[in-house]
Formats: C-alpha cells, structure tokens, sequence
C-alpha cells in the first residue's frame, strides 16, 4: 500500500486502529507459539466442477506462498461443505469463496457491516473470519444510518482504509462478467455494473434484429429455475427471473443508484419518515389496476409471514401508511440507509386481491409452500408458461412504464456450460443470463455473429483468513500475504484476462462508494520476505518461523 | 407357482422398505447442511428457522423418518423444498419425458441388437460377427457421456445436423402429446440422445441373441427344417430365430430397469428435462422430497422389472422348476 497517497488524517486513524487492533481476533498479541515453524495451512475452496477458477487459483496461491517457505496447500471440497466449515463452524485455516456481484450488494452496507462488523460473527454471519475492530464497527454502524448520500459515502470510504490496512481478507481480483450474445439476433444490450448482459436493464432495452427469427430472445442459463414465489425465493438467481414478472418500488440502475421503478418520486421527509408516489396508470397482469393499497398489502404481508429475503431490512420499517391513492408514508423504526437499495428495490410487489387469500383459501398452511404456479405480476413482462429443467417464456407488456422493446424472454436451461457455449454457437440461443466460463470466450468470439465479453463487477474472489487462530491472528503474516498472491497472473492466466487485479472491497467500478486510495500490490515475493524478516519472522531448512 | 409369486412380492416389498429408509439415512448423511443448501446460507438466523419450520426440518429426526414413510405409503410424497410444487406432479412430468427417450432408445436398441445377434449367429465367425462383437463391446465400455459428447462435437457442433440439447425448440410446446410426439422438432431432438443410449446398451441383447441362436442352431429340429429344404432365411427367422428370442425376452426387462438408472448421464449430457435430471437438480440441491421420492420410483421400477423377469422366465419356459 501506498502510504504517501493517503490522506494524514486518514494515515493516523488507520495506525490508531491498527494499535488497538491488537485484539483483533480476539487473541492476546501474542498468540502463537514464539521461535516455531509456522503451522502448515490448508486453502478450502470450492471443487472445479463447482468453478474451475477456484481451485486454480488456490494452487497458484499456495505455490507462491511456499516459496517464502509458508505451507499452505490448496484443498478444494463440494461447495457445500465449505459453507458449512466457514460460514457455521468457524472451521478453516483459509477459505477462497467468489462473493458475487449481486445488486444487492452494490450498496455497500452488506460488504462493510456484515463482512467485517464484529457483530456478524456468529455461525452463519458474514464475519466468518472473526474481524473486530473498535473504529471499523463504528463506522460500519453509522454508514447504515446515515441517510445522506454524501456523508454516508464519506464514512464508507474511511472504513476501507481501515479494513485495508487490518486485511482480515484479501480481495484477490474483481472477476467480470464474462457473458455472451448473438450480434446478428441482438442489439442495445445496456449492461448493468456485476450482472453484465443478463441484468433487468438488459431485459428491457435489447431488441430483435428484424427479420432474424421469432421476437422472443432465447436466454440461457445452466443453472435450473428453482421457483416462482415472490415471498419464498431467497437467492439472487431466483430474483433475476422474479423481478421480470414483478415490479419494486425501485430498482439499481445500470451504473448501481437505486431509480425510482414502480413509485414515480420518493420524498425524504426526516431521517425515518419517506413519502413514495406511485406512477399512474400501473396495471396488474389480470388487468386490474394497480393502488398505493397493493403497496402497502407488500410489506405488510412479507413482514407478517417473515419472507426469509427481508426479515432483517423489514424490522427496520415500522409502518406503512396509505396517504391517497397512489401515495404511501413509510416510518422507519430507525434510520436505514439501504433502504431504497437492499428493501425498496429487491422486494416485489404483490397483487393484493389474489394473496390475501393465501394460505387460506388454498391447500398449504404458510405461503412459503405456496407454489405460485400462475404469477400475477405487474412487471415489464406477463408469465407464460415454466416446463421445468427445459424453459420458461415470458412476454412483454407493452404499457409497461418500462416496456420492454423486443416480443419476449424464453429462458432456458442447459446442461454445462458448453452446452450453453455450443447453443449460442449454433444460434440456438441469443444470450446469456449468468456466467459463461471465461475460458470459453475466446472460441465463442471465433464465431461470427456471437460476441463473448467481460463486463466489470463488484463482485470478488475473497480470501479469508481464520483470524481467530495462528498464524492469521499475526498481522505480518497477512501483510506479507498481500505480496504473496499472484493477483496479475491469476488474472491473466485463470481468469483469460476477464478481470481486473484486487484492492478494496467495494470495487472501483461501484465508483461513488469505492475509495481510490486504497489499492492492492502486486506480487512481490522478496518485499513480503522483507516484512517478515523485519518482523523477527526467520527462516530454517527454508521453512518460515516465528519471532522468537 | 403362486406360493412363489407371493413370496417374490413379500421379498420385493421389504427390498423397497429398506430402500426406502437407506434413502432417508443417505441423504441426511451427505455432506454439509442440508439447510445450507436449500435455505442460503447469506440468510439470517431468523429467516433460516423461518424457512427450517416450514419444510418441517425444524422436527426430531424419528418424527421426519415416521413422517416419511407414511406419506411413502399414502402417496402423499410432500412438497419440494425449492419450488414449493407438489413432489408427486414433478415427478409424473418428468417420467414421462424419461419415458419417451428411454422407449425410443430401448427400441432401437432391441431391434438392431436381435437382428444383428441373428445373423451374426448364423453366419458364426463370419465378418459381420467379428466386427460386430469389437465394435459393440467397445461401445458398451465408453461411458455414455463420452459416446453422447463425441456424438454431440461431431454430428452436432462441426457438422450442424442436430441440436445441441433439449426435448424441442425454444418456444416450441408440446399442444398434445401424441401430437408433439411425432412433431419433427421433437424427432430430430431425439436422435442424439437415442443413438447414446442404443450404443452403450447394444452389446447385450445382440450378445445374447448371438449366444442364443448358436444354442438354438445345434438343435434338431433346426436341423430338421433344414433337411425339408426350407429357405435358409426361413429357417433363420421362423425357426431358430423365434426359439432364440425367449432369452433376450427375459434380459430386456432387467435392461430396462437398469437403463431408466443410466439415463442420469445422457439427460445431463443432452439437457433432457427427465427424471435423471431431477434426480441431480434435487440432490445437488439437498431438496430431500424431490430426491428421496425420484430416487425411490427408480428403485421401485428395477425391483418390479426384476420382479417381472423372474416371473415371466418360468412362466415363459416350462423347463425351469421353482424350488420346492
């Protein structure tokens, strides 16, 4: 890290922490066994066929890390596991996981407060790597209540720095969004920042080259639709198909602002009180209008029955008020400042006059059962029909305040993602919703009228540290880790070059909230060497040790 | 004969209970949290107990178990943990796209393997048996995901002359069933994954066709036909070949069974929205409804085809004595 470009006061506030980060991770400083080899360390991480990046770039880690004499070795197990191991047990050594770049977490309150808020580590929070630091927790708390922009922002990019100079984890690269589409089927795909070419805003604005097949744009996916229910869908796969057939109240826009979508303005009246307007003349798929009443049914109705989504952000909403007929006062039980983009913009509107019958008039006892079979939205597309693990098609409303300009959407599954590869090769499929593997782009560009491209992303690949134990409680050792990591080669070689090296964890394309100065090295095996020689740290047989 | 059909029944029915319980057991002792999986683990605390009450996983594990084989007997296999629709109505429309794949594959399979398996018995060590043999033999050996692959890269991918996956065109919506059946869309989709399916099954029913009719040709009256100065192809067909059908007749519904287990790689392969495919959707997903129930029509379907073979073998051949 470049010290000189950081501003002073800054610079002091960071040493101050790191001064009394002495007990982060909870340990005595000194917390490992003096003059001793540094215990061997393995690297969990997910298995190729889960994504064949992870345990490449594990293995590119470890080799670099034992040529300073620190075992570490690559161990990659089923997803799962590890999820269980890190994310509940607190059990690992270091843990490689991709945090994608979702919407949701384009705010930035899920990667400053829940990844390294010291209240997030409990078995299954965010905080698995067990990160607490006094200055850091305050920051991260008042970011979330802040409700101006300005100031809020000012906060974020303070407890970067902060969280930079602790490195709890490190921010490896920023993987694209390596997608594909058909040129000679499509055109005007607008992108939006770590959803690429398969976000809403693609979905709108794309359109059919005339006379080059059916109106529809056959979307491809490997990964199988998993539901319809608005009230029980719980991953941001699942939110890319809902949010077609349902409309929120706002949405992230392409360069990640939250904009308003189904409210025309929003009104801040004081820290926890906000008027929202509807716009006029919204309708239901079954043509019946659509009321600041349904708004309210929304919310009241997912707090009632606890939708697993928002359990969290709707405690913050105290009251929902009906004010007119397409206005509503939301009261806030405290300030929220991810309101308009984690609450107002993920969760879906429903039609009151079909789910104030459910669960009661049909044949399960909590709407979660509820298979929603026929969704009745208000989105910029109707349902048509979902044959399960084949496809489902949708079609444009054309008086949709957001009308989509091509016929409609077929979404379909494939089997691998060289499947998907070779049917957008044959023209069987005009685009991609999620990732098509980066290793694959170059032979899908070799085809004329498909393109293969990176678009950028928050998202990243993240190497925790387990800071509750040797080695990772000493701040040498993951000091000198940020010269270890191939970060450029990683880039270049597992990643085909769709990406772009690491740094902070809010990425430089969320550029509002991103703080330019703070940046990652790159690899530097005889500075890291450096740092730890300096630090007492001393080298055996090859084999790195402790101070004495 | 009917003491022993009861008692193969009551052998069959504890062989499905036993399933039945290995599955809930297996399931439960695969890695990772079930509730990691299904319900995200990026939830809160709250939302998971939320979720974890809904499906019922909030229970003792005895009650889940009792639970589970009642709704198993009353047909009542619950709801999936992913897409909240009833278990029972996936997996019908998953069978049925299984079906049509596996009886169009099986088909072939039968009638290429017993024409060829006649001829090559009676033309014994003859060109075609030769060729024949190595060639089939090698077919069974290569996993079906590579002779589907292999089929994919070559007819598929280079030559452009079939889709690359899926029952039917984007778009494209079976109105009715027979009717889609014999849609074109849906017969040029077939083809790949049949002729995957009849490479890697081939071997068997020819084989044993082959093996068959050599048996059947050492036979006396095959000799008797003869001596009446009967047209070779006549005897090969009406009097040998017919004989020697009885025991591909009695393997094919053992082949069945175990085909209907195989079809897991070639619907992964070909993106077939079938049962196989269920069946990895819902295990790599922890949705223990789907999977417990798909896994268990499987097993049921091998226990019946094996069921059914055993019967039809004595009821077919009078020589075979049932112990005493």
């Amino acid at each position: 890290m470049n010290i000189s470009r950081i501003k002073r006061r800054q610079f002091l506030k960071a040493s101050a922490a790191i001064a009394g980060s002495a007990v982060v991770g909870g340990l005595p400083s000194k917390g490992w066994a003096a003059g001793k080899p540094v215990e061997a360390q393995k690297l969990l991480t997910a298995t190729a066929q889960f994504d064949p990046v992870r345990p490449e770039t594990a293995r590119l880690i470890s080799q670099a890390a034992k040529q300073v004499g620190f075992d570490i070795e690559a161990t990659p197990e089923d997803y799962n596991l590890g999820i269980q191991k890190v994310i509940k047990e607190h059990d690992y050594d270091l843990f490689l996981v991709r945090l994608t770049g979702q919407s949701v977490r384009i705010d930035p309150d899920v990667f400053i407060y829940k990844v390294h808020d010291s209240a997030n580590y409990r078995a299954g929070g965010f905080n698995w790597t067990g990160y607490k630091n006094a200055d850091v927790d305050k920051l991260a708390v008042a970011q979330q209540i802040e409700m101006d922009p300005v100031k809020r922002q000012a906060l974020v990019r303070q407890a970067q720095v902060l969280i930079d100079a602790d490195q709890p984890e490190n921010v490896v690269v920023y993987p694209d969004m390596t997608n594909a589409y058909r040129s000679d089927r499509i055109t005007d795909l607008t992108p939006q920042m770590g959803e690429g070419i398969g976000s809403l805003w693609t979905d709108v604005s794309m359109k059919v080259i005339p006379g080059s097949g059916s109106g529809y744009v056959r979307t491809g996916a490997t990964v199988a639709l998993k539901s319809l229910s608005p009230i029980a869908v719980n991953d941001a796969n699942e939110f890319k198909e809902l949010r077609m057939i349902y409309d929120s109240l706002f949405q992230v826009d392409p360069t990640g602002k939250p904009v308003p979508w189904a409210a025309e303005s929003y009104k801040q009246v004081d820290a926890t009180t906000i008027d929202v307007t509807l716009r006029s003349g919204m309708k239901w798929h079954d043509g019946e209008p659509m009321t600041a009443n349904d708004v309210k049914f929304s919310f009241d109705y997912q707090k009632k029955w606890k939708a697993p989504f928002f359990v969290s952000s709707l405690a913050k909403v105290a009251s929902v008020d009906v004010t007119g007929p397409l206005s509503l006062r939301f009261k806030l039980s405290e300030p929220y400042a991810p309101l308009l983009a984690n609450l107002f913009s993920a969760l879906m509107l429903i039609p009151e006059h079909i789910w104030k019958d459910i669960p009661e008039k049909v044949d399960v006892d909590d709407p979660l059962n509820y298979p929603n079979l026929k969704p009745v939205g208000s989105g910029p597309f109707k349902f048509d029909y979902w044959d399960r693990g084949k496809e489902m098609k949708v079609t444009a409303v054309p008086n949709h305040p957001f009308a989509p300009k091509c016929q409609g959407i077929i979404r379909i599954v494939y089997g691998s993602h060289d499947a998907m590869a070779a049917a957008i090769e044959q023209g069987e499929c005009d685009r991609t919703r999620y990732i098509l593997k980066p290793d694959l782009m170059q032979q899908v560009n070799k085809v004329k009228g498909c393109v293969g491209k990176g678009y950028p992303s928050h998202g990243f690949y993240d190497l925790s540290y387990n800071l509750m134990k040797p080695p990772f409680n000493n701040k040498t050792i993951r000091e000198a880790m940020q010269y270890i990591i191939p970060r450029d080669l990683i880039r270049d070689v597992v990643l085909s070059g769709f990406a772009h090296s690491g740094g902070s964890v809010i990425a430089p394309i969320n550029a509002f909230w991103h703080n330019p100065e703070v940046k990652a090295p790159s690899q530097d095996l005889e500075k890291a060497k450096k740092i730890l020689a300096a630090a007492g740290f001393t080298w055996e047989a090859g084999k790195l040790h402790y101070p004495a | 004969m009917r003491e022993y059909i009861i008692r193969r029944l009551a052998y069959s029915a504890f062989t499905i209970f036993a399933i039945a319980t290995i599955l809930f057991v297996m399931f439960r002792m695969m890695p990772g949290d079930p509730t990691a999986q299904v319900i995200s683990p990026a939830l809160d605390q709250v939302a998971q107990d939320r979720m974890r009450h809904a499906f019922g996983l909030d229970q003792p594990i005895y009650v889940q178990y009792l639970l589970y084989l009642k709704n198993l007997v009353t047909l009542e296999w619950g709801r999936s943990f992913t897409s909240s629709e009833k278990v029972f109505d996936i997996l019908v429309y998953r069978f049925w796209n299984t079906m049509l794949l596996m009886m169009a594959g099986l088909l072939l399979t039968f009638a290429i393997g017993i024409s060829l398996g006649m001829v090559m018995g009676w033309r014994r060590g003859g060109k075609l048996d030769l060729v024949a043999t190595v060639v089939s033999l090698i077919m069974q050996s290569a996993p079906p995901f590579i002779t589907g692959i292999l089929l994919l890269i070559v007819l598929s991918y280079r030559l452009d002359l079939f889709p690359t996956g899926g029952m039917s065109s984007p778009g494209n919506r079976p109105g009715d069933l027979l009717h889609f059946m014999f849609s074109a869309d849906f017969l040029h989709h077939l083809v790949l994954p049949t002729l995957t399916i009849t490479a890697y099954y081939l071997a068997t029913p020819m084989l044993i066709m082959r093996d068959s009719m050599l048996e059947v040709l050492g036979s006396d009256y095959v000799e008797f036909a003869r001596a009446k100065g009967l047209a070779p192809h006549k005897v090969m067909i009406r009097h040998a070949a017919r004989n020697a059908l009885l025991a591909v007749v009695t393997i094919s519904s053992i082949l069945l069974g175990f085909a209907i287990g195989g079809q897991v790689i070639v619907e992964t392969v070909f993106s077939w929205p079938g049962m196989g495919q269920a069946m990895v959707e819902a295990a790599s997903r922890h949705d223990y409804p789907v999977a417990q129930a798909s896994f268990l029509v499987l097993a049921v379907i091998v226990i019946v085809m094996n069921l059914i073979a055993d019967i039809s073998y004595c009821w077919l051949d009078p020589r075979i004595k049932l112990g005493a």
